[in-house]
């Protein structure tokens, strides 16, 4: 683990950033039960490393209730992108921390049904209310008991208590999609009850995290802040030789690497492992290595103890090019931005390689040990998404199809015909509690087909779907190889009778290059038309990246009018013969 | 000594190291609140390592008071 700087190093340069500095920016509140002086300044110098400008609100000491009580208080009036609501056991359980046995075992279960319902309620006034995204914490679990070695034969019992609230909380709060639980009762089995909490801390300013675990605590919520303004990284690129296993095996041979049950080979294998689990949640892995391809796939195909197979691997670089190219060649093949990418190499020369040209990667260091690896892998926080949606468990499986489409194409002579042979279906589909996450989520993370790049949270999409001037659906792409998932959404706004107006357009990368979007622009033009529209109007907003879409209002028959582009209902729309548009 | 205690104190509480004397007080230095206070005993605990018990923590009114107390912890302070 990452050894944190003292909490007053924090402070100061927390006074000298100026938080306007950056592009990216976030206003971030902190409510608490007890005191969290300095956690606002951590969070404000992490970000700052991230390129994120974070303006904070901290509430009054213990004023969490009022704050969210009072419609105008300054919370409210903040309007706050993210609220960070941090409780710890002692205010919760009151006098029943000390005396939980002074009531009856009902009692206790009571008591906790009670305190969940007010805070279920405090959270429903707080959403009523605000638009902001609230993270709560769940509770510590102390060592102390009254009971002492007696509290595990004590039928719910002070520790069972507050695991039941912590349980509850948790299920309360499980589907509504913009309150999050932060596990706190996990961060200090992290670091560890003595540690975190002194009592001469508590006594003398009610301070329940000790300064020295200030920063850490905002370590652990900055991926809260990652995932809001969609920073999280789409891939791991690897390198092979001291990386995924000891040696090199252009020099060692396929027998002389290590990697085994047996030290120090267990440590490429229990690297390998995360590798695994974070491929297996969506995270996307790649090859970037500078060997003789056959030797490397050589042990990736035939060594018994690779865990990662070839195909766990979207894209395979084994070749003696610069990594820098490999990098944007990997890239251009999967469609992903570099901004999207992290690179794990054991030599720091190719590390410093990718540092210099493209800054835009991440490039985390990494230790000469390699039973260090997983640890370095666990603590990057670029990887944290609020929720994983079906999409994102599949993803592997889809780039591997991708795969396998990129070998069709270059067998077929012309791009049409090609598509022709791939079976196009896109199927209109509506808003609802699985569709909404992943619209949000394409919203938030798609840069490259998308006309206009608004990006929208959860909650907006909710309120986009209620409104009955408001068209909007996600698409879901299959083809002969397999289903893409959800991968593109569009927001139409019905501005008046006559005219609506194309507030959202995207393709999902994966998916971009094969008509998709004709059959998008073909529903929504008959949609128009049944409505009696006599024309819609569009925007292209360009940024770095949206290149890919730039053609694609002028090449659909939209003429240009000032800032905008419009289509005249009565000109004919053609979609291509390939595609099957079905609607849910 | 007094100069690495100053430092510490001025590191802390973010003020000009000449502005830093055994009469600053939380009067006289508009960031030493208490919380940052705090800070600063915690800051000279790691520093020197010694451990103030709450009632010093308690007694801290000014610079001097610190001094008092660190010299009590067997820390020796040049002045």
């Amino acid at each position: 683990m990452e050894k944190e700087e003292p909490l007053s190093k924090y402070i100061l340069d927390s006074e000298k950033l100026d938080i306007h500095n950056f592009n990216k920016k976030i206003k971030v509140a902190f409510l608490s039960s007890f005191t969290i002086n300095g956690l606002s300044e951590s969070l404000k110098v992490k970000c700052s490393k991230k390129q994120i400008s974070c303006n904070p609100y901290v509430a009054g000491y213990n004023q969490y209730n009022q704050e969210i009580l009072d419609k105008k208080s300054g919370l409210y009036f903040f309007s706050p992108d993210i609220t960070f609501l941090i409780l710890d056991t002692r205010s919760i359980f009151g006098d029943l921390f000390h005396f939980p046995y002074s009531i009856t075992k009902s009692e206790r279960e009571n008591f906790v049904n009670e305190k969940i319902n007010e805070i279920i309620n405090l959270i429903t006034k707080f959403n009523k209310t605000s638009n902001s995204k609230l993270v709560i914490t769940n509770l510590a679990l102390p060592n102390y008991s009254p009971y002492g070695i007696a509290e595990t034969k004590t039928s719910y019992s002070f520790h069972d208590a507050i695991i039941d609230f912590n349980k509850k909380l948790k299920e309360n709060l499980l589907n509504i999609n913009s309150v999050y639980v932060f596990d706190f009762f996990k961060f200090i089995i992290k670091h560890g009850e003595n540690n975190v909490f002194n009592f001469q801390n508590y006594l003398f300013g009610d301070i329940k995290i000790s300064l020295d675990y200030i920063p850490y605590l905002a370590n652990e919520l900055m991926p809260y802040i990652i995932s809001f303004l969609g920073l999280t990284k789409k891939c791991i690129v690897v390198d092979l030789d001291n990386t995924l296993w000891g040696g090199v095996v252009g020099e060692d041979g396929f027998d002389g690497i290590r990697l085994g049950p047996q030290p120090p080979g267990n440590a490429f294998i229990e690297f390998q492992k995360y590798l695994k689990a974070l491929s297996q949640r969506g995270i996307i892995l790649v090859i970037n290595s500078k060997n003789n391809f056959d030797d490397a796939i050589q042990v990736i195909r035939e060594h018994p103890f690779m865990i990662l197979k070839e195909n766990d691997f979207s894209c395979i670089k084994i070749n003696w090019n610069d990594k820098a190219s490999n990098m944007l060649e990997i890239s251009k093949e999967l469609n992903i931005g570099l901004e999207s990418f992290v690179f794990f190499d054991d030599d720091p020369v190719n590390r410093e390689l990718i540092k210099k040209t493209m800054p835009e990667i991440t490039t985390p260091d990494l230790p000469h040990d390699p039973s260090l690896y997983s640890e370095v892998i666990q603590s990057l926080h670029d990887f944290s998404t609020f929720q994983i949606t079906s999409e994102d468990t599949s993803r592997g499986q889809m780039y591997l199809e991708e795969k396998q489409r990129t070998v069709s194409k270059n067998f077929s002579s012309n791009i049409s015909e090609f598509l022709k042979t791939l079976n196009l279906e896109i199927e209109i589909k509506e808003t609802n509690s699985f569709t909404i996450p992943r619209i949000s989520q394409l919203t938030l993370k798609t840069n490259q087909f998308n006309l206009t790049t608004q990006r929208y949270q959860e909650d907006q999409i909710q309120k986009f779907s209620e409104d009955t001037d408001v068209l909007i659906n996600c698409v879901q792409i299959k083809d002969k190889f397999g289903d893409n998932g959800i991968t593109g959404v569009f927001i139409v706004k019905k501005t008046n009778s006559d005219e609506w107006f194309l507030d959202t357009f995207l393709l999902s990368c994966r998916v971009m290059g094969r008509e998709a979007e004709k059959a998008m622009l073909y529903f929504i033009i008959n949609q128009a038309k049944k409505n009696n529209v006599k024309r819609i109007k569009a925007k292209f907003i360009p940024t770095l990246k949206n290149k890919p879409i730039a053609d694609f209002l002028p090449n659909s028959n939209f003429y240009q009018e000032n800032d905008f582009w419009i289509y005249n209902l009565e000109t004919p729309f053609n979609m291509p013969e390939f595609l099957t548009l079905r609607e849910e | 000594m007094s100069e690495k205690l100053f430092k510490i104190i001025s590191k802390v509480m973010n003020v000009d190291f000449k502005d830093v004397n055994d009469e600053s007080n939380p009067s006289t230095i508009s960031n030493w609140t208490s919380f940052n206070g705090y800070v600063l005993l915690y800051e000279l605990e790691t520093n020197f390592n010694v451990k103030f018990s709450i009632d010093e923590a308690m007694d801290v009114k000014n610079v001097a008071d610190i001094k008092r107390h660190l010299k009590n912890h067997g820390v020796i302070l040049n002045d």
